[in-house]
């Protein structure tokens, strides 16, 4: 229990996207029934039954995970409620969040009912009701609910994006079984011309009211930069442009098979497929904006234009460690073992791991936590380049997996200095800090993507799910340091950190979805693609490799 | 990724052991007493403004006097942004320790540290 606490702060950002993931895929899915499945099923004879069947399983499944994820989200706030003000579980489940998220809770199971139970028949009459109705409590949950003007209109707004977002990435997965199911090509282009349209009303949606949001939250350029919502929206922006140009090239896709009907479909589901990977990774990150208050709101504590360009100026690399005796806790917990020493007791840990409270941090710190990004990025660097010669047909370079192995090596032992193998705190007890547990996991995760993409190139294998082990825990960790870095407050020192890495969240996912369609794409565009995410690790490592904390 | 500095983690341990404020949602935008003000001794109404609506059910102001002692005040009848309390002040450091509900559900807290001096 008490782990579960420390990890509070950082699951709820984590289960509140989940929640919003498996929303939108749970009335994407609903509505890509009622608005295409069904209506089109008369043009696509025994297959329209079958893709509308499948898409409400599909959308039964989502609306399952995302009445769990919720559930968990009102949970966890209720119990700290509860713990922290002394007052009853039931008594802090009054709250109108907590009342909204138990609706739309309740509204989750109702459709998955609906849609497990009466399949693809299960009528609009019942199922749009159900869609707007958790809608509408979504929105209790958004900036929107506590504003103290306009919080009508904005709620209002904040629907209307939640109602895009599902329409159009939420619906995508629903699309792909479509594709998957038509099989032929003239089958496709009725789903394709449809979900098109559909997917242009989303975005309408989306872009109308990411407008009056911008307007009503950040209000100037410099609330975009200058402060932890800004830059998240920017980097939200990124990923919308991204998902806007794959759409666009789907949509030119749909019409080319109209028109030759002996085009291959490969390049539209792997499009569609990049979509909803670049998607989910835009619900997280709105899950971390829903965490920090709109910039409107900070007038104090931004950073300007001028702090991030001399923060960032490319500098020569620190390459040289300062000695691990003159970091703070370090030199903290010699000076309590001496003292324990004298009175003939058990010393003191300097750091309490969950505590909650934040060590203070040296000149030695900051050199340490440099040495360490500017390294990662030489790594990083190595990794990009032996992968590029790979590509330029350089055989022996094709072992650029086991550079990982370095870098693991490398985080075991330098990111968390104060705790195991070269600090006091011990390796369980080091977990219990939500900050040392991430990299622990990176590390494991490091060696795991390794060892298995060596694998995959020494055995030359582009098919079966090994390969797609790089992808996927590329994409995953990538979309994790959005809401890692995020999870920083808007201080202006942490802020300016926030910056650096967000770039390396998009390059991240970038690479991830480059190699994904270099696996699955046909020729020539997998060997673009081959030559593209080599490239965005190469961005990686160089802005590792400026990075600074002072 | 490597190291970062510690974030500010929300959590009931950190929301009892934190000294120091939370920018998460719901921010502090003014209060009487001003941080790290001096304010004469005696019985005074201490104000707090937020930036959003809160649940003032399920939010508190707590006064950590110079002696650690800790109080949670009663809340005075005010807006939904704004939470007020009647507190007598003695002479030495004090603390209120604010923790607030938004109406989208987050929980943030925070430290006004001031100066009760002799009048």
């Amino acid at each position: 229990m008490e782990l579960l606490v420390d990890l509070f702060g950082y699951l709820s950002i984590v289960l509140h996207g989940a929640t919003l993931a498996g929303q939108a895929i749970a009335l994407g899915g609903a509505l890509f029934l009622v608005l295409l499945a069904q209506p089109k099923a008369w043009l696509l004879g025994a297959t329209g039954a079958r893709i509308s069947d499948g898409v409400a399983r599909l959308a039964g499944w989502a609306a399952l995970g995302m009445a769990a994820a919720e559930a968990a989200s009102v949970a966890l706030p209720a119990l700290l409620l509860a713990d922290t003000l002394q007052m009853s579980l039931m008594d802090a489940l009054g709250a109108q969040f907590a009342l909204a998220g138990m609706a739309r809770t309740v509204l989750g199971l109702v459709l998955a009912a609906m849609l497990f139970g009466m399949g693809g028949r299960a009528p609009w009459w019942l199922v749009l009701p159900v869609v707007l109705g958790v809608l509408a409590t979504a929105t209790l949950s958004t900036h929107a609910a506590a504003r103290l003007e306009g919080s009508l209109p904005l709620l209002a707004v904040s629907g209307i994006h939640q109602f895009g977002a599902a329409l159009w990435i939420g619906g995508i997965p629903a699309f792909l079984l479509a594709l998957r199911r038509a099989q032929v090509p003239g089958a496709m282009v009725v789903v394709g011309e449809r979900f098109s349209t559909i997917s242009i009303i989303g975005v309408a949606c989306l872009l109308g009211s990411a407008g009056a949001l911008w307007w009503a939250y950040i209000g100037d350029v410099h609330g975009m930069y200058g402060t932890a919502y800004g830059v998240m929206v920017s980097a939200k922006s990124a990923m919308f442009a991204g998902l806007l140009l794959l759409g666009l090239g789907n949509f030119r896709l749909i019409r080319r098979l109209k028109r030759e009907r002996g085009q291959s479909p490969t390049r539209l589901l792997r499009f569609a497929e990049v979509e909803l990977g670049v998607g989910i990774a835009i619900f997280f990150a709105a899950s971390s904006i829903t965490s920090v208050p709109p910039a409107v709101d900070l007038r104090d504590d931004r950073v300007t234009m001028q702090e991030i360009v001399e923060r960032n100026w490319p500098q020569w690399p620190r390459l040289e460690s300062p000695d691990h005796a003159e970091l703070t806790q370090p030199a903290l917990q010699a000076k309590l073992d001496a003292e324990a020493r004298e009175a003939g007791r058990k010393p003191q840990l300097a750091f309490n791991p969950g505590s909650g409270i934040l060590p203070p941090r040296n000149a030695a710190d900051i050199a340490w936590s440099e040495y360490n990004h500017h390294w990662a990025g030489l790594f990083v660097i190595a990794i990009a380049l032996l992968a590029l010669l790979h590509r330029a047909g350089l055989g022996i370079a094709g072992h650029w997996p086991l550079v990982f192995l370095g870098l693991a090596g490398f985080l075991f032992f330098r990111s968390d200095p104060e705790a195991w193998p070269l600090g006091a705190v011990s390796l369980m007890d080091s977990l219990r800090d939500v900050e040392v547990l991430q990299h622990r996991m990176i590390v494991l995760l490091l060696v795991v993507f390794a060892l298995f993409e060596w694998r995959v190139r020494i055995t030359k294998q582009t098919s079966g799910w090994q390969p797609k082990v790089f992808p996927i825990l590329t994409a995953v960790a990538a979309t994790a340091l959005l809401t890692h870095s995020h999870a920083i407050a808007n201080v202006r020192e942490q802020l300016l950190i926030e910056i650096t890495h967000t770039p390396l969240a998009l390059a991240g996912l970038a690479g991830a979805w480059a190699r994904w369609l270099e696996l699955r794409l046909d020729p020539p565009g997998n060997r673009a693609a081959g030559w593209v995410w080599p490239l965005c690790f190469l961005v990686v490592g160089l802005v590792l490799l400026v990075y600074r904390e002072a | 990724m490597i190291r970062l500095p510690r974030r500010r983690w929300l959590g009931l341990v950190g929301l009892a052991a934190l000294p120091r404020p939370v920018h998460a949602h719901a921010i502090l935008v003014e209060s009487d007493p001003p941080h790290e003000a001096k304010v004469p001794e005696g019985e005074r109404v201490l104000t707090f403004r937020f930036n959003a609506r809160l649940d003032r059910l399920r939010s508190r102001l707590t006064l950590i006097g110079a002696d650690k002692t800790q109080t949670v005040l009663a809340l005075l009848p005010g807006s939904d942004e704004v939470l007020s309390a009647r507190a007598v002040l003695v002479r030495g450091p004090a603390t209120v320790r604010w923790q607030v509900l938004a109406m989208d559900g987050h929980i943030t807290r925070g430290d006004v540290p001031f100066t009760v001096t002799g009048g």
